[in-house]
């Protein structure tokens, strides 16, 4: 479509208008000063992303490097983070976690994200009784507590990160299902769509310029305010020992080993892990919110 | 009103029977050969020949899953042959220890939420301080802050009893009428007792309702906003009703609503156990029973649980649906007349 000035208009993508350079530098620092928690928000998931990055090539100790000699020492300048009842680095074994919870936290939203926008699409979309179809079916997943379904299916297809992390996923797809759906089904009935169904335009072109643009910033809230709780969700399995396996120091299993020690005076071992879980689960909330207030100003979404 | 009535029922049917699809279809992937599991590994091959029939997993699979479904509903929920009792039973003598643990934390939670939520309209501090704790409340590990909780406030300060359950071990339970520990108590005089199960309660309590409270307390405050933005509340102010009055007396109740669809969600999820706290505490209760029928492989325990947890699940979403079609017309009406 062409406007008055005879440039190409269309329906603009959100952060589209956005300056590029130091124009959009310059933006970005005076609105996080606007916002201070969310400013803190973001250095601090960033720090955690640079610490689980960057942590492995300025502290060469191992992980999983067993002395029984150094074991439950409190922290000190060469342990950090003291050791554990085998003598591991607890700050090694905290670098390490770090990379796991953020990369499955990280994949599980975009998977899930991927599968629950496509159901919740498709059910919108294509309408009658697939859509009543694939909607039960997500009812049907949303019944039950998603803990509960994750650990079945841990149960049913082996403990291990990478079933903890299917199992989250399952249970996390209506939600995105159910979001997206009901907001197909919204601008579906908008007169702008009529108007170019009335023009002419293929299902393809209402797909794409119309239905696409307003389903993903919903789907990116959504998946935003998942990642917090994938991450506590992951850890949550490691806790009850279906998630991450020995010697596998995932945080919430680091916590479950540390059990014993800690109520006997060894804080460190489970302290250091649960506030990494802290900062990581409450840094992605706020930042959540600070992409709902950006993208969706009707705030119409509940938190998962 | 009959007809939403019905279509909501009918509904919560459908979804019933979709979840037992989703339980018998996740629990058929179990490891293990279950009648093995039963008769062990030296037992000759008739002898699990003869088990396999007499569970009925001979049978082809959708007349399994028929027997299954139907036998849920009887009340047979299979026999637990690492405890020695059939499930049924397992199950009922746990849930109340649930029951209560989630009622108390839910109590916690909504009351919070309520007394907080209009405070933090009227006072700019406590809003602060109400938005830092729900977002807290919805990033700290709950079982972790149980543990942190129990390190400052059982061991360092001796406040409140460790990891004992429900009792201290030389306290014996009251005369069971509910189960409940503090309705027993109170009902049969034993104020000690009552005041023993209230201590015992207070940490797993909070632990678990600091994550309900964050979400229910954000979600009450964004809706008293906007009910506070209604041309009525102008009305009553000019009317002369004091400020906190018209807040109190005239936004809240209005407000209510949609949270209160919230509270019954979260209700919900609580009744049934939460696996984590019940751990860290050493509660007896069905989230507790779930995480230890895994570690011994008594499956049949957490396949009843699992089902268990999504009817109760789906009964209390119909609850709160029909009561919010009865309170709110336009719901029952349709949204044609929003």
């Amino acid at each position: 479509m062409i406007n008055a000035s005879g440039a190409e208009d269309r329906p603009r993508a959100p952060f589209e208008s956005l300056p590029l350079g130091v124009e959009g530098l310059r933006y970005v620092v005076r609105a996080g000063l606007r916002r201070p928690l969310l400013t803190a928000a973001g250095l601090a998931l960033l720090l955690l992303i640079l610490i689980a990055v960057l942590g492995p090539v300025f502290w060469s100790v191992s992980p999983n490097r067993i002395n029984l000699l150094a074991a439950l020492q409190a922290p000190s300048a060469s342990h950090p983070m003291g050791t554990d009842e085998f003598g591991r680095d607890v700050f090694a074994r905290f670098v390490r976690g770090a990379q796991i919870s953020l990369a499955v936290g990280a994949i599980v939203i975009v998977i899930g994200a991927a599968w629950g926008g496509l159901v919740g699409l498709l059910a919108g979309v294509l309408g009658s009784w697939r859509d009543v179809l694939l909607m039960r079916t997500m009812d049907a997943i949303l019944a039950f507590p998603p803990l509960i379904l994750a650990m079945a299916v841990t149960v049913g297809l082996g403990t291990g990160i990478v079933t903890g992390a299917l199992g989250i996923t399952i249970a996390s797809v209506p939600w995105y299902a159910r979001v997206v759906r009901s907001e197909v089904v919204r601008v579906r009935n908008l007169p702008f769509v009529e108007a170019a169904v009335a023009a002419g335009a293929s299902r393809q072109w209402i797909l794409r310029w119309h239905i696409l643009p307003a389903v993903l910033p919903t789907l990116v809230i959504q998946a935003a305010a998942a990642f917090g709780y994938s991450i506590l969700a992951l850890a949550a399995l490691g806790f009850v020992g279906l998630g991450a396996q020995i010697p596998t120091p995932e945080w919430g299993a680091m916590i479950t080993d540390g059990l014993q020690y800690t109520l006997t005076g060894q804080w460190w071992i489970d302290v250091f892990p649960g506030l990494g879980l802290l900062f990581a689960a409450t840094a992605a909330n706020v930042i959540a919110d600070g992409f709902r207030d950006a993208l969706d100003p009707r705030g119409e979404y509940a938190r998962v | 009103m009959i007809r939403f009535i019905g279509s909501r029922v009918l509904s919560s049917l459908a979804t019933v029977f979709g979840a037992s699809i989703v339980a018998f279809v996740v629990l058929r992937l179990l490891p293990g050969d279950p009648v093995r599991l039963i008769v062990g590994r030296l037992a000759s091959q008739q002898a699990a020949n003869t088990m396999r029939q007499v569970l009925g997993l001979d049978q082809p699979v959708p007349v399994q899953y028929a027997h299954y479904l139907s036998s849920f509903f009887r009340g047979d929920w299979g026999f637990s042959y690492t405890v020695g009792e059939p499930v049924t039973t397992l199950i009922v003598s746990r849930l109340p220890a649930s029951a209560e643990l989630g009622l108390a934390a839910f109590l916690l939670a909504f009351g919070g939420a309520v007394v907080l939520a209009p405070l933090s309209i009227r006072l700019g501090w406590v809003d602060a301080v109400v938005r830092g704790l729900s977002f807290l409340g919805l990033g700290v590990p709950a079982f972790w802050l149980a543990l942190l909780l129990l390190i400052v406030f059982s061991q360092q300060y001796h406040l409140f009893p460790g990891p004992e359950g429900r009792l201290s071990p030389e306290t014996s339970a009251p005369p069971a009428l509910t189960g409940f520990y503090t309705v027993d108590a109170l009902v049969s005089g034993s104020f000690a007792t009552l005041a023993d199960t209230i201590r015992h309660l207070i940490l797993p309590a909070v632990c678990l309702a600091f994550a309900p409270f964050a979400f229910l307390v954000r979600l009450l405050r964004s809706n008293l906003r906007e009910v506070s933005r209604e041309p009525f509340m102008t009305v009553v102010r000019s009317k002369g009703v004091s400020r906190w009055a018209t807040l109190v007396r005239h936004a809240l109740p209005n407000a209510f609503l949609p949270t209160l669809t919230a509270a019954g969600l979260v209700l919900a999820e609580l009744l049934v156990g939460s696996v984590l706290i019940e751990t860290v505490f050493d509660w007896p209760g069905v989230g507790a029973l779930v995480v230890q029928s895994i570690e011994r492989k008594d499956y049949v325990v957490v396949q009843a649980v699992i089902l268990l947890s999504a009817v109760a699940y789906v009964v209390i979403n119909l609850v709160v649906d029909v009561s919010y079609g009865i309170i709110d017309p336009r719901v029952r009406l349709g949204s044609s007349l929003k």
